[in-house]
């Protein structure tokens, strides 16, 4: 039977491609449905069913219909903007950040497997970009969660090898191929990657744990953001086998001058 | 097996390449051409070469042109003094059937778009700034599209030219004209009164 199924979500906009005359294809991160995928007909003609809503990290309610199956893609009906974060979009730093965030949750996501707390870290974390400066840490910490919801939590409170604290008095180096650290009795010397600071370590451990609306409080100092940035990119590299195109942006304008994230 | 003769069907080949064009509408698009006569064919055909061989960018604005400079650039009786920049030659071209405008342009030829990977190494932007500094250039009229990547671009050119005597504009964005306030979703209504100006 080739009936098709309408559905509400609730959903951020991960990308857009224009497609033929006037439709535009979108990925979402939907709330119901986890990430989803549809073509919307006369997108960029009509300014109706689609005003500004099929924007990169707009948050809006989408309508769409698809067939029972649930792997086909979906068709797109119409899209009513919640937030369209007007403070990030005017903020070219949060706007390039925010990119990255969506990249980064759409590498880290399948279509049709549905996690609400990925959903909510998004909307969390844009959230906080929105409502307060950008602040340094801010893409760890998104970066560390999301790692945790995909599965590839990184092992940061002892030694993924022989298990011990990080209060050993030993130093710590972290392993992409173990996806943890390696005290300094456990590190094989050939990939051995800089020592990390306590400090750094423990940063992102609180940065991991604390509720999404303290985390404007935690600051990270220039160190341990260094570190952390250095360690975490390299990281995502690993498991992602590339490096993100937003990432690959913000390292552009960050030779530029023209922002002041971290890229290693 | 083929189901048309192979000449056909590289035809139909090439032109389903085409952005917007899939293969039916290709294949439509092939039996035109075959039904034309030869000299049509030929006028077409010729008309494609002419535009890959004769058509160049404009060495001070980089908008699209036959000689040296672009239409723009060679009339003197344009002000050079205000520079106009656009992300692509159909936007030069639609703010050109205006006629409002009397200043130059300066043609990106692209956005910045992270999720594409589009960052300002693959736009005309250190051009722009040699241009500021090399010409008496008073304003630059920044009219990339008010979407997520034509505004983050914006935002980018008023960052890269600070500091520098130039005036920095943005186009006005707001509601249009003919157009209903109570039909006008709430972000663009936003902009209207943001952008709203004395009387």
């Amino acid at each position: 039977m080739n009936t098709r199924n309408s559905h509400r979500a609730r959903a951020i906009v991960l990308h857009t491609l224009d497609y033929g005359e006037s439709d535009r294809i979108a990925t979402f991160y939907t709330r119901e449905f986890g990430k989803l995928k549809g073509i919307a007909k006369g997108a960029r003609r009509s300014r109706r069913r689609f005003a500004n809503s099929l924007e990169p990290f707009s948050f809006t309610q989408v309508l769409f219909s698809r067939r029972g199956g649930g792997d086909s893609l979906a068709m797109v009906d119409q899209c009513e903007i919640i937030d369209h974060f007007p403070m990030i979009r005017s903020d070219l730093e949060k706007s390039v950040a925010a990119s990255y965030l969506v990249e980064l949750t759409g590498a880290f996501t399948v279509e049709g497997k549905r996690n609400e707390a990925v959903f909510q870290l998004l909307v969390d974390f844009l959230s906080l970009m929105e409502n307060g400066p950008f602040r340094t840490g801010l893409l760890s910490f998104f970066e560390i969660r999301l790692l945790g919801l995909a599965g590839y939590e990184p092992i940061l409170d002892r030694c993924s090898r022989c298990h011990v604290p990080l209060d050993a008095g030993r130093t710590f180096h972290f392993s992409n191929s173990r996806g943890g650290l390696q005290c300094s009795r456990c590190v094989s010397v050939p990939e051995a990657a800089p020592a990390l600071s306590l400090g750094t370590i423990r940063s992102l451990l609180h940065g991991k744990a604390l509720p999404a609306r303290n985390l404007s409080r935690l600051l990270l100092s220039p160190r341990a953001d260094d570190e952390s940035r250095r360690l975490l990119v390299s990281f995502i590299r690993h498991i992602l086998g590339r490096e993100l195109k937003s990432w690959q942006v913000l390292r552009q304008l960050r030779q530029l001058d023209a922002i002041n994230v971290d890229t290693c | 097996m083929s189901r048309y003769a192979p000449p056909i069907e590289r035809l139909i080949t090439e032109l389903a390449r085409f952005p917007g064009i899939g293969e039916k509408t290709a294949a439509r698009l092939a039996n035109f051409i075959l039904h034309e006569s030869v000299e049509d064919a030929r006028r077409l055909a010729a008309s494609i070469m002419e535009v890959k061989e004769r058509i160049r960018l404009c060495r001070q604005c980089f908008n699209l042109a036959e000689g040296e400079l672009c239409a723009v650039c060679a009339d003197p009786a344009r002000d050079r003094g205000t520079v106009c920049v656009v992300q692509d030659p159909d936007a030069l071209i639609a703010i050109e059937t205006t006629g409002e405008f009397r200043g130059t342009y300066h043609v990106l030829h692209g956005v910045l778009a992270p999720l594409d990977g589009v960052g300002p190494d693959d736009l005309r932007l250190r051009e722009l700034l040699a241009r500021v500094d090399a010409h008496a250039v008073r304003e630059v009229i920044v009219a990339t599209n008010p979407d997520v990547q034509g505004e983050a671009t914006a935002l980018l050119i008023n960052k890269l030219l600070a500091g520098r005597t130039v005036a920095i504009s943005r186009i006005a964005m707001g509601v249009p004209m003919g157009g209903d306030l109570k039909y006008t979703d709430r972000m663009t209504l936003g902009k209207a009164l943001e952008f709203r100006r004395g009387m």
